[in-house]
């Protein structure tokens, strides 16, 4: 098959020993959109990197309107006309929309100096054409994530693309923002330009695709128009099965004994008053807008921060002064928010990451480590969680997808023996079939007796996972709510305050 | 630096050929010389000496700069012994590791030789060393011929004044020696001297150089133990109106040590009357002279202490010996 | 999946990239050591003389006690810090051992010493000519190494400066103390059984002839040294530590990830106070192999560029900077890298002038070397 546009050819790319792409083939249409789907680690941005030049396949070629397309750099691929807008925009915030634009093309003048004049009457062409009614002369610092976007846009177009790929275009932009996008996607598809559209959200896909291309495990499982691909046809070939839930069925197994109690705990300006408990078996659930002191509640209980005044007992026994070693030595887990920085040592192997909150445990009475010991006992975790990696005592922590670096994060916990849970924003930035396996992970650690408190920002996560819920509002707990009282709009109610939820 | 490598090169290999003209082809052999980090005039000059006539005479110089660092230079002596170095020209980081350096290589039957700074252990290698008494008595004697001059037309007694350095040092002795022996032979000419301590720091220098010349006014007749006091005691001569060419009027008779290239210019100007020189170009021939003499007579431990006595650069006999000062041929550079 | 699990040794070649075997090559862990190999290599081809036994014993001797500081500095740089003021620790270690140990001090030196008349007179030090001397001032020297370091380590751990900070000012400081001790002097009489360690050899070797009449005492070749002994003692016990106990890991926790680190229950704050005082230890050890071989305790020991070499080779070894990554083994490595350079410089016979800018730009090129390789092998990440 050939014709004008890009086609891959039975590309393969592998990381470590894992293929992370098998065989790819994928026709890429001028004048159309092609929503390109799969959970995280299926390879879809692998694949664009080939396309966008910043990797290099193992295997398999590619041709461009019939060319032989094998862009070294990504500089290589803009100048034959592919542009390839990032997920993390690449701006220089520093510098103004115009010599973003053109940074790697300025207009000069004579002499070689930069050619102001012409660079903001161009800039301001381009800006015109992605309806972006700004001077060229302002600062990228000071534009919305959606303005930036279209900057990006912008620049793709000053290199007149014949193909661009958007790369989870919408994860930070506002609705108004979204739709001028694709107001501006449908335009490049009707002046002839292929566009590649990758997202997880599949009612994106289902409004501006042609064409849908579905990844799984690296390999193409399905690819035609998009009319063959309701969302229900996409989430299954994207998980590889059939799921009619989201979330695991919820069987309280709490019982009487309490792990951790709360009272009074405060710092000033931080939290105040805050009294909770957690029992055996029990998924605590703590529910808050962002910034009313979940994440700084969890790190107090477990040392992280100093508390004030109140009382914490842990195991039936009086903490007054917590620090993160007392709480693992009281069997205390803490999975923090923010994975790569307060989670993983991203350079090190899976193995090591696993065995960090047990290195004490683990050497002899002289300190010594038997790394084969190490190795063996953490690749048990590992397997038991399903991590999918490669080698776990070679492969970096980095490698790994979102889903499966959650995963090593709680197999590190789960080798220090804790019996109770601090989950904060657990599946945070992670796919529909990780969040599926980091949920019943959950519910196997209560069954065996564990407490987990388990904190989020989705709501229905929340409601379909916990016992009870406390809801936090600016540092102090708002209100309680049992299993069977869970409503979506008391809850919300509780964490904006009356007067908010009202407006 | 280029310049004075240049120039000093030339007057030197021509010194060295005249010398040695006829000795032994010194082709095949190796000597190492072993310095530190080449950080004023005086070094480099002595550097251009001795490496320039070595290479004048065929011998192959391999440079071991230490970087003030005494292991390092230790290291690279022994290096020179491993690689079959024949002989080994040493200025040392200071006078202990001078002697460790020294033992190393007679240990390993390698003639050695110090240029100007000298081990603590004199007894070992070939020391070279500037006689800082003959050299010091040597401007003196410059000085004191002035003096009768003025003593001639007056017929009043002069009032000298000594700058020391830090008495802790042997070469600071050794130069206020070197004055009291030339300024005490002629009572008939002289006062009891002033002696001001300088510590050879310029601060001390010039308090203690003010407080003198308010004390005693009188005083006419000033040797500084360095030359890099000069611009102290111009500060202090030229608000009371003593900082005078020589004869003019209220000149004070002036003189130091070192030869160094500001020396050189307050003699071509007419305000300093003498400084001392240690003459560098001699020093770094009786450190090349006794090391190829050792190599060729198979002796592999000479040890002999070899003096240089200096000379004195004075406004009589710039022309002639201001070609073998060697801050003369820094200035000249300049 | 199963049908996709790789054969996962060999990957294919990248069309546009190196060959396979250079690629493998620069991405091992000790390509260091095969450079400094084909370096060897290359320039024992142009100079003979490299091969000599007695220059290989004398290069030797000249590793151990930089081997001994740059493991120091190693442990230092896995936790993503740097220790400048390692060879001022040097310097101080040195002097306040001598001064326990010295058996005649001349007073017109070192009169106006802030220790005269107490610790130090013309008699020596307090332990002047004692049988204990020895093994007193190995103490003190070491102890001193040890409260330097954790001087750093407290002000770092505790109050959060930055390593470059508060070990440039110890640096300042502990290097002018050690100067104001001495007076700039150095303290000389230690005792020979202190100076023996400097260079004693305990087996030597002579390859020339059996039937000559007389062996030139330039012939007869240390070949294991006291300096020998105590640097790979203290190379290999530093090596255990770091791969072999829960303390080394947790040095390489704290280096990649300190807050991880902290979360997951590892002691941060101890750990960097135990590397920096391990730090200040192992200059110590250096310090008495230097004091000794120069039979002195000298306050600017490890002063000039000393510094650069123990960075220099620590880091060429292979011992990140951004911390988090390092071995002992590669610093050995390093440090032969950085004898072997300035062994083979002076044999080029060039001019004082330009080594230093040929050894500049050697390790300049080991160090894009270094940079190649990183790229190669984040190519092989996501």
């Amino acid at each position: 098959m050939s014709g004008a546009g890009l086609s891959i050819r039975g590309i393969g790319k592998s990381f470590f020993g894992v293929p992370v792409l098998t065989d790819v083939s994928l026709e890429i249409r001028p004048g159309r959109v092609l929503g390109l789907v799969g959970q995280n680690g299926a390879g879809k941005s692998t694949l664009m990197n080939i396309v966008g030049g910043n990797t290099a396949p193992d295997s398999g070629d590619m041709l461009l309107d019939d060319k032989a397309y094998g862009p070294a750099n990504a500089r290589e691929a803009e100048r034959s006309g592919v542009a390839f807008i990032h997920q993390e925009l690449n701006l220089f915030a520093n510098l103004s929309i115009a010599e973003n634009i053109f940074i790697t093309a300025m207009p000069r003048g004579p002499a070689g100096l930069i050619d102001r004049n012409r660079l903001r009457r161009r800039a301001t062409d381009l800006l015109r054409e992605v309806d972006l009614d700004l001077s060229p002369d302002t600062l990228v610092e000071q534009l919305s994530p959606g303005e930036r976007q279209l900057v990006e846009v912008s620049k793709a177009l000053q290199l007149d693309a014949r193909i661009v790929i958007f790369d989870e275009p919408t994860t930070s932009l506002t609705p108004r923002e979204t739709s001028r996008l694709f107001a501006l996607i449908d335009r490049l598809r009707s002046g002839g330009t292929a566009v590649v559209y990758i997202s997880h959200i599949l009612a994106d896909i289902e409004t501006l695709a042609d064409d849908v291309a579905v990844l799984r495990d690296g390999k193409l499982v399905a690819a035609g128009p998009r009319p063959d691909f309701p969302a229900s046809r996409m989430i299954n070939l994207m998980l590889g099965r059939d799921i009619d839930q989201l979330y695991p069925p919820h069987r309280s197994a709490v019982r009487d004994e309490v792990l951790l109690e709360a009272e009074g705990l405060s710092l000033p300006g931080v939290v105040k008053g805050i009294d909770l408990s957690l029992r055996q078996g029990e998924i605590l659930g703590l529910f808050g807008l962002m910034g009313s002191g979940r994440t700084e509640l969890a790190r107090l209980l477990f040392g992280l921060d100093r508390f004030h005044s109140g009382e914490l007992v842990v195991q039936g026994e009086r903490v007054t002064r917590m620090t993160p070693r007392r709480a693992i030595a009281a069997r205390m887990a803490f999975i923090t928010e923010n994975r790569r920085e307060e989670g993983l040592m991203m350079n090190v192997s899976i193995a090591e990451n696993i065995a960090l909150a047990s290195l004490r445990a683990l050497g002899n009475a002289l300190g010594l480590l038997d790394k084969r010991a190490i190795t063996a006992s953490a690749a048990t975790f590992a397997s038991a969680l399903q991590v999918r990696s490669g080698p776990i005592d070679t492969q970096p922590a980095r490698s790994l997808s979102g889903g499966n670096q959650q995963k090593v994060v709680i197999a590190k916990w789960l080798m220090s023996g804790p019996s109770i849970f601090l989950l904060d924003e657990p599946t945070r930035g992670i796919d529909v079939a990780a969040k599926y396996e980091i949920y019943s992970i959950v519910k196997d650690l209560v069954a065996a007796g564990s407490g987990v408190i388990f904190i989020s920002s989705e709501i229905e996560e929340v409601m379909a996972m916990a016992d009870r819920i406390l809801v936090m509002r600016q540092g102090e707990i708002a209100s309680a709510f049992a299993r069977e009282r869970f409503s979506k709009a008391s809850i919300l109610r509780a964490a904006f305050g009356e007067k908010e939820a009202a407006a | 630096m280029n310049g004075i490598t240049k120039a000093a090169g030339i007057s030197l290999a021509a010194v060295f050929m005249a010398c040695s003209a006829g000795a032994a082809s010194a082709a095949g052999t190796t000597v190492c010389y072993a310095f530190q980090d080449l950080s004023t005039g005086f070094w480099v000059a002595g550097h251009s000496a001795i490496v320039d006539t070595l290479k004048a005479g065929g011998v192959e110089v391999v440079e071991l700069n230490g970087g003030h660092d005494a292991n390092r230079q230790l290291e690279q002596v022994k290096d020179c012994i491993a690689q079959g170095g024949n002989g080994i020209i040493l200025t040392a980081d200071d006078g202990d590791s001078g002697t460790v350096v020294v033992a190393a290589a007679q240990e390993a039957d390698v003639p050695i030789a110090t240029f100007n700074r000298p081990p603590s252990d004199m007894s070992k290698g070939i020391i070279v060393v500037a006689d800082n008494e003959a050299v010091a008595r040597a401007a003196v004697d410059a000085m004191v011929a002035e003096a009768e001059k003025k003593f001639a037309a007056t017929g009043k007694k002069l009032k000298p004044l000594i700058l020391m350095g830090d008495l802790g040092d042997p070469n600071a002795v050794q130069r206020r020696a070197g004055f009291m022996n030339s300024v005490g032979a002629h009572p008939d000419l002289f006062e009891a001297p002033v002696e001001v301590a300088t510590k050879w720091n310029s601060q001390v220098a010039l308090a203690g150089l003010e407080a003198a010349m308010t004390a005693d006014p009188s005083i006419d007749f000033i040797f500084t133990s360095s030359d890099f006091l000069f611009p102290t005691i111009q500060s202090v001569l030229e608000p009371i109106g003593k900082w005078k060419k020589a004869g003019e009027a209220d000149h004070v008779i002036l003189g130091g040590l070192d030869g160094d290239d500001g020396a050189c210019k307050l003699i071509q100007d007419g305000y300093v009357d003498s400084t001392g020189v240690q003459d560098v170009y001699l020093e770094a021939e009786l450190a090349l002279t006794g090391i190829m003499d050792a190599i060729k007579a198979g002796d592999a431990r000479p040890n002999a202490v070899k003096l240089d006595p200096g000379f004195a650069l004075s406004q009589a006999n710039y022309a002639e010996m201001g070609a073998k000062t060697w801050g003369c041929q820094v200035l000249a550079a300049k | 999946m199963s049908d996709t699990i790789p054969a996962p040794l060999l990957r294919r070649p990248r069309s546009s990239a190196l060959p396979a075997l250079l690629r493998r090559l620069l991405l091992d862990e000790y390509f260091v050591l095969y450079l400094t190999v084909a370096y060897f290599a290359v320039s024992a081809f142009f100079f003979p003389a490299l091969l000599d036994p007695r220059n290989i014993s004398n290069q030797l001797s000249n590793v151990w006690p930089l081997l001994a500081v740059a493991i120091g500095q190693t442990f230092v740089i896995i936790i993503a810090g740097i220790d400048l003021s390692l060879g001022a620790t040097m310097g101080l270690a040195s002097v306040a051992g001598a001064i326990v140990m010295t058996s005649a001090a001349d007073k017109l030196l070192l009169g106006n010493s802030p220790v005269w008349g107490w610790l130090l007179s013309e008699q020596g030090g307090i332990l002047a000519d004692q049988p204990v001397a020895v093994a007193v001032g190995i103490a003190v020297i070491l102890v001193t190494g040890g409260l330097v370091g954790l001087v750093n380590g407290v002000f770092i751990a505790r109050f959060r400066l930055p390593p470059f900070m508060m070990t440039l000012v110890t640096l300042m400081l502990f290097s002018s103390a050690a100067i104001w001790i001495t007076q700039s002097q150095n303290i000389v009489n230690l005792p020979d059984g202190f100076n023996r360690l400097g260079s004693g050899d305990l087996v030597s070797v002579y390859f020339g002839e059996k039937v000559t009449p007389e062996i030139k005492r330039r012939d007869i070749l240390p070949f294991v040294t006291y300096p020998m002994l105590i640097s790979l003692a203290l190379a290999i016990a530093a090596h255990l530590l770091l791969s072999r106990t829960v303390f080394g890991r947790q040095v390489y926790a704290v280096g990649n990830n300190p807050k991880a680190a902290e979360i997951s229950g590892v002691p941060v704050r101890r750990t960097i106070i135990m590397v920096f005082v391990i730090a200040g230890f192992c200059a110590a050890v250096a310090a008495i192999l230097y004091s000794a071989r120069l039979q002195g305790g000298r306050p600017t020991i490890g002063g000039g560029s000393a510094l650069l070499d123990i960075i220099g080779a620590t880091v060429i070894g292979g011992t990140s900077l951004a911390g988090g990554k390092g071995k002992i083994p590669w610093t050995f490595v390093g440090v032969l890298f950085f004898v072997l350079l300035s062994n083979t410089l002076n044999y080029m016979r060039l001019s004082a002038f330009h080594i230093d800018v040929v050894k500049g730009a050697i390790i300049l090129a080991a160090a894009l070397l270094d940079v190649l390789r990183v790229r190669l092998a984040a190519g092989d990440g996501r």
